[in-house]
């Protein structure tokens, strides 16, 4: 896996100046179109709809927008951004249950963006290999499946640990075991 | 574990980088010399690719950034105390009600004792300065002192208004801007200053702020 993209914030002054009384910063603006997107997939991965996914987003990107103006700390944005949509993801579950929750292989398209180049034997073992990491994946308990989600979004251990307010050490075992689950399911 | 000391949980944090120096001299080390353990490595970050590619596929819908932009831009408007911490900003209602107060208490107010000419000369020639002998600093802002403050009332907690004050009105307390600041200044416009409210909510100084 390429780490060297990590999405890593500067430490900037991002106060109510930087933010400004005129319009956003121009950095506030590359954080949310940078960063909506792996939200919602992950807010995805957690069960919701594709819709509320997006909602918790929004709201996540307005609260962040409040804690910005309010002279909120600002050491890692992103961890705290995950954690917001996270918790939100988390309430919204438990406030309509199964009503609204969405199935992994229901979000996940079936078809490989690789599928071109492969024979049509290829492409079925692919497919076939796909469609049982989903339903390992979905198998997973809910920490391993965050944990695994978003070291695919590219956030350290450090980050996971604090958008998930877990420990560092648990984040690895979480993402080590739920690894050894997968490679057993599949 | 895999083989000699090469824990699984070495090699899936070797994937994700997040070894400390030593741990990485040793995986690498011991890497170059293990196929067994490389065939693991390249198991573990093959997987990690899968579920990378599964999640990069999962549908979203689309955001409306227009409408954020739009929405937090109405958030910075409801929140103009914290952009301006401990300061009021209201032109209007507060605003009439301190005028009026300020009105009655120039009106009813002594004259200054002395009020000299050098002294008016002097405040003359720094636009929107006035010709009075005593100031009030708060929050590094200073104050002409209304003659009819209460010296002893504590000016702990004070407010600042800004608001319109009629020219004659300062004019009458001894408060006399520079005519020549503003070709058009005359004594029926009205400045906008800050008002010190001390902690009777009465009026105890004024900053000219702008007599444009």
């Amino acid at each position: 896996m390429d780490q060297g993209n990590l999405l890593t914030l500067p430490v900037v002054p991002w106060g109510v100046e930087s933010v400004g009384r005129n319009g956003h910063s121009q950095l506030l603006l590359e954080f949310y179109d940078r960063e909506q997107t792996p939200l919602k997939r992950y807010v995805a991965m957690l069960g919701i709809d594709p819709e509320t996914a997006r909602d918790i987003v929004q709201e996540g990107f307005l609260k962040l927008h409040e804690h910005l103006l309010a002279g909120g700390d600002q050491s890692n944005l992103r961890a705290w951004l995950y954690r917001v949509v996270h918790n939100s993801a988390r309430n919204r579950q438990a406030s309509f249950g199964q009503r609204k929750t969405s199935r992994l292989e229901d979000l996940t398209p079936a078809a490989s963006p690789l599928a071109k180049d492969l024979t049509a034997e290829q492409e079925l073992l692919e497919k076939e290999r796909t469609e049982r990491l989903r339903q390992a994946i979905g198998k997973l308990s809910e920490a391993q499946r965050a944990c695994l989600v978003l070291r695919t979004q590219g956030l350290k251990y450090r980050e996971i640990a604090e958008a998930l307010d877990l420990s560092v050490s648990t984040v690895g075992e979480n993402i080590q075991r739920g690894l050894e689950r997968l490679r057993e399911m599949i | 574990m895999t083989c000699d000391g090469l824990s699984w949980d070495l090699l899936v944090r070797a994937v994700d980088k997040e070894l400390s120096q030593e741990e990485e001299q040793f995986v690498v080390g011991h890497l170059s010399a293990c196929g067994s353990c490389r065939r693991e490595y390249v198991q573990i970050a093959d997987l990690s690719l899968d579920i990378q590619s599964l999640v990069s596929r999962v549908t979203v819908a689309a955001c409306d950034r227009a409408r954020w932009e739009a929405v937090t831009q109405k958030q910075e408007a409801l929140n103009p105390a914290r952009q301006a911490p401990a300061r009021v900003m209201r032109r209007v209602g507060w605003g009439m009600a301190i005028a009026a107060t300020l009105a009655v208490g120039i009106i009813l107010a002594p004259r200054p004792k002395s009020s000299s000419p050098e002294s008016a000369q002097q405040a003359a020639s720094v636009p929107g300065e006035a010709a009075v002998s005593s100031a009030i600093e708060v929050d590094g802002e200073t104050f002409i002192a209304l003659p009819y403050s209460n010296p002893d009332l504590p000016v702990s907690a004070p407010r600042i208004v800004q608001m319109q004050v009629p020219v004659s009105s300062l004019a009458d307390v001894g408060i006399a801007l520079d005519p020549a600041a503003n070709d058009v200044f005359n004594q029926d416009r009205a400045v906008l200053a800050d008002v010190l409210l001390g902690a009777d909510g009465q009026p105890m100084g004024v900053h000219v702020v702008s007599w444009e």
